[in-house]
């Protein structure tokens, strides 16, 4: 495999195909959202597609953007490889894998879902997939625990959409000007 | 919204949340609970948590709930539908600044947005565990069993998702099995 992936880089393109089967694969074996950890070593690491440099800007940028930081990832990834179409490639390979396998489970849910057991194995999966959620959403407050800005911006958000149920769209839309706006503040007076 | 027209109304519920998913996927739970079992009646709030346990315990980048909804809503055309509106939009939005990032990246402006959208992705997400939440229906078993997960991952945090949504599907099942609720 290493020696096909040298032979690729010479010739400077690499299939279609081959990109759409390493995204595949990359698809169907990332559990639990950890895509740009498998992405690097399959793309980074084992075929050497792209180095490390172009692969963390690309993350940033993938994390900064709206959309799942893991398919902003992949389109750009597949937009370095073979412009538009391996966006293309690189995307339908990533998420034609889980769509078939969460399907599958769905039509077995419907198939099952007179029986009182598996309604309590879902709820007990259910359970857990929250825990993760909140764990996810407190390491990120964490991550700015020291100020009164962003966790009253938290706060006001979890408020309005969490606990009054308000429409998403017009709540970020008014909280983010003024938090992109205090943090551009803060970095001033930092500065100054 | 053209509820008769199912298709369309997916489209668009799910694209104008692409390019509002700042954080990833988990920060749209809440409004497609929301647009899915109260706007629209997709999915009762039972179909709406199970939904989301098979969303979480499968494998790929982030969020497949929306494909779910689309599937419960009009079959394979509804799951393609909502899977293409949640992820086309932004897909082309990065496609279209990844040209632009080099010259951005590390600007005043990207530490400022970075930071400023920051808090609000962490309480969009912490919003998406409440709304699933509230419509779960195992009752308080299941608000224990969130709060106790949520202490393990955040003490263990080399603990693999899939073995706690194993964990917790058996202890649920064990407990119904032997009659305990």
């Amino acid at each position: 495999m290493t020696e096909q992936s040298i032979d690729l880089r010479r010739t400077g393109r690499i299939g279609l195909p081959a990109i759409f089967a390493a995204f595949f694969r990359l698809g169907a074996t990332s559990f639990g959202g950890g895509t740009a950890g498998w992405l690097y070593r399959e793309i980074v690491e084992r075929r050497h597609w792209i180095d490390d440099k172009d692969f963390l800007a690309a993350a940033a940028l993938g994390r900064f953007m709206p959309g799942s930081g893991g398919v902003n990832l992949t389109v750009q990834v597949g937009q370095r490889l073979r412009g538009g179409l391996g966006a293309l490639a690189a995307v339908l390979g990533l998420l034609s894998g889980p769509l078939a396998i969460v399907l599958a489970l769905a039509v077995g849910y419907t198939k099952t879902s007179q029986i009182s057991v598996v309604h309590a194995v879902f709820d007990g999966v259910a359970a857990a997939a929250i825990g993760l959620t909140f764990a996810t959403g407190i390491k990120l407050v964490q991550f700015r625990a020291a100020s009164a800005g962003p966790l009253a911006v938290t706060f006001m958000t979890v408020l309005c959409v969490g606990v009054l149920r308000w429409p998403m769209i017009p709540v970020v839309l008014c909280l983010a000007p003024i938090s992109i706006g205090l943090a551009f503040l803060k970095r001033h007076r930092h500065h100054a | 919204m053209p509820d008769d027209k199912p298709l369309l109304a997916l489209a668009l519920v799910f694209m104008p949340l692409s390019l509002l998913s700042i954080g990833g996927g988990a920060s749209l739970l809440a409004e497609i609970e929301h647009q899915s079992v109260t706007l629209h009646a997709w999915t009762t709030q039972r179909e709406f948590a199970d939904l989301f346990a098979i969303s979480r315990a499968a494998p790929g980048p982030g969020t497949m709930l929306s494909t779910l909804i689309g599937w419960k809503v009009a079959g394979l055309a509804g799951a393609l539908a909502a899977t293409v509106a949640l992820y086309l939009p932004s897909s082309l939005l990065v496609y279209g600044a990844a040209r632009l990032w080099g010259r951005w990246r590390g600007s005043v402006w990207h530490t400022a947005v970075e930071r400023g959208l920051a808090p609000i992705a962490a309480g969009l997400i912490l919003s998406g565990g409440i709304a699933v939440l509230r419509v779960a229906p195992g009752g308080a078993a299941v608000w224990a069993a969130a709060v106790a997960s949520t202490a393990l991952i955040l003490c263990l945090p080399r603990l693999h998702p899939l073995v706690l949504f194993a964990v917790g599907g058996a202890l649920f099942g064990l407990a119904d099995a032997i009659g305990l609720w």
